[in-house]
């Protein structure tokens, strides 16, 4: 009986170490995929480590005259939501089968509803969140609606009608769930935190109405959602600093907010007139923050060194890095993503990804 | 503002607006008649009102600036004004010579 018990043990113990081993395993076996869109009506899937292109979906009913706008992914890496049709509509593409299983039209009769970049799924991938502006469009004029986020079941299938509607703010660029789902980010002229379910204002991050003794109003665009990898929503910006003799100079700086912790930092990098367009935060070594444009930098966010910068062959618009910090991707604006060495900002490779151009299409992470 | 001078009705609006500490009543619209979503309505400057931080080349940044109807009096906006525009000319950099001058209707 003893001899039996003990078999049991060590058959279990031996079971428990080759779950875990297994577990282990799965976890290594996950890569990180690059996606993104590109014109006329493509999504795209690219398994970073292979250089290679996956997958090519196509958006099915699509103006292809223009391109995606806002894409976000669900967090286990199988739907990819994309703002397309002229902004007017948005899918849910199966990363797998290439299947539409989510469609929400914006607009209806006498509405023309827009959504660009503002698009977010909820961190149990069952909810979406899409910021709409409606316009009415009457017989001799056009009359400006209230802004909205709409949320939506992301089971509902085609045809999906918003679960709720949610206030929101005028020029809203960015939505981000908090990894816990307590709080939807809502990035505007300031950055306001929305209780998901309500859309009722539990706070504010300042921004607009952001005051720092010398320094005026600070400017940014942030139409290049990349904050998955590290959960920390980041943008570049400009502001004037005014110092005790008067003398003005133009800074840029990044500004970033911890989704997880809902706290901010920031820190101006540098006084000369370089663009940065977008900014990603590296999820390993967390102080670091790579911005992209015509030329890709890196700097100590909590320092405000400005450490490299290095000349890209173009412009490109978004930038985002590997789950293991080391590598960092460029997208955005024509067909190809160029990989570099976060260490050394060294370029490792190119990626063509399609035929036709990225334009703003999000480019973002995911593990699979 | 000391670089801008108000052009139009609307402009002039909103800086009255400015001075007055009234700026949420001048409504910018978000969808601009259904276009110009990012409402830079003017010509395209750096932010430092130059042109040097401008993307390099252009044809990297054409359709950046007509798919989102970003800078509709420089490029036709794809979003409603000229829809097909861009169609079947997807790569900027290979196809930017089928490009046609538009010409309002």
């Amino acid at each position: 009986m003893n001899n039996n018990k003990a078999t049991l043990r060590t058959a279990l113990a031996l079971g428990a170490v080759s779950l875990g081993m297994m577990s282990q395993l799965a976890l290594a076996a996950k890569k990180d995929y690059l996606v993104t869109a590109a014109r006329p009506d493509k999504v795209v899937v690219v398994d970073a480590a292979e250089r290679k292109v996956v997958n090519t979906f196509t958006i099915p009913n699509t103006a292809k005259g223009n391109s995606v706008a806002g894409l976000t992914v669900s967090r286990d890496g199988k739907v990819a939501y994309v703002v397309h049709n002229r902004w007017e509509t948005v899918s849910g593409i199966d990363l797998d089968t290439g299947k539409e299983v989510f469609r929400a039209e914006l607009s209806s009769p006498g509405i023309r509803g827009k959504a660009h970049f503002a698009i977010d799924v909820s961190p149990d991938g069952k909810e979406l969140a899409v910021h709409v502006s409606p316009t009415k469009l009457k017989l001799g004029e056009y009359e400006v609606q209230d802004p909205y986020i709409a949320v939506y079941d992301t089971s509902a299938g085609i045809g999906a009608e918003p679960l709720r509607k949610l206030p929101a703010p005028r020029r809203t660029t960015t939505l981000a769930y908090s990894p816990d789902y307590k709080r939807l980010y809502a990035y505007s002229w300031d950055m306001v935190v929305l209780d998901p379910q309500t859309g009722k204002q539990i706070g504010v991050h300042p921004w607009r109405s952001w005051k720092r003794e010398g320094y005026g109003e600070p400017d940014t665009l942030s139409v290049s959602p990349q904050f998955e990898q590290a959960n920390e929503f980041a943008t570049p910006y400009f502001i004037d600093y005014t110092d005790k003799n008067g003398k003005k100079v133009t800074k840029a700086g990044v500004w970033s907010l911890d989704l997880a912790k809902d706290k901010v930092r920031f820190s101006e990098f540098e006084g000369e007139l370089v663009m940065p367009f977008s900014t990603v935060i590296n999820p390993v070594r967390r102080n670091e923050a790579y911005t992209a444009y015509t030329q890709l930098t890196k700097n100590d966010i909590d320092t405000g060194k400005l450490i490299k910068r290095v000349d890209l062959d173009h412009t490109f618009y978004t930038v985002n890095v590997s789950s293991d910090g080391k590598e960092l991707y460029v997208g955005g604006t024509i067909n190809e993503i160029a990989v570099y060495d976060t260490e050394t900002l060294e370029k490792k490779d190119t990626i063509i990804i399609s035929e036709g151009d990225q334009v703003l299409s999000s480019m973002r992470m995911v593990q699979r | 503002m000391n670089h801008m001078k108000p052009m139009n009705r609307k402009a002039h609006q909103v800086e009255v607006a400015m001075e007055k500490g009234d700026t949420e009543e001048v409504v910018a619209m978000a969808a601009v008649v259904g276009c110009a979503t990012t409402f830079d309505p003017g010509w395209e400057v750096d932010p430092f009102l130059g042109v040097a931080g401008l993307c390099q080349p252009m044809e990297a940044d054409l359709y950046g600036c007509a798919d989102p109807c970003w800078w509709p009096a420089q490029v036709p906006d794809t979003l409603h004004n000229y829809p097909d525009w861009g169609t079947g000319k997807d790569a900027a950099t290979k196809d930017w010579a089928q490009l046609q001058a538009v010409f309002p209707e």
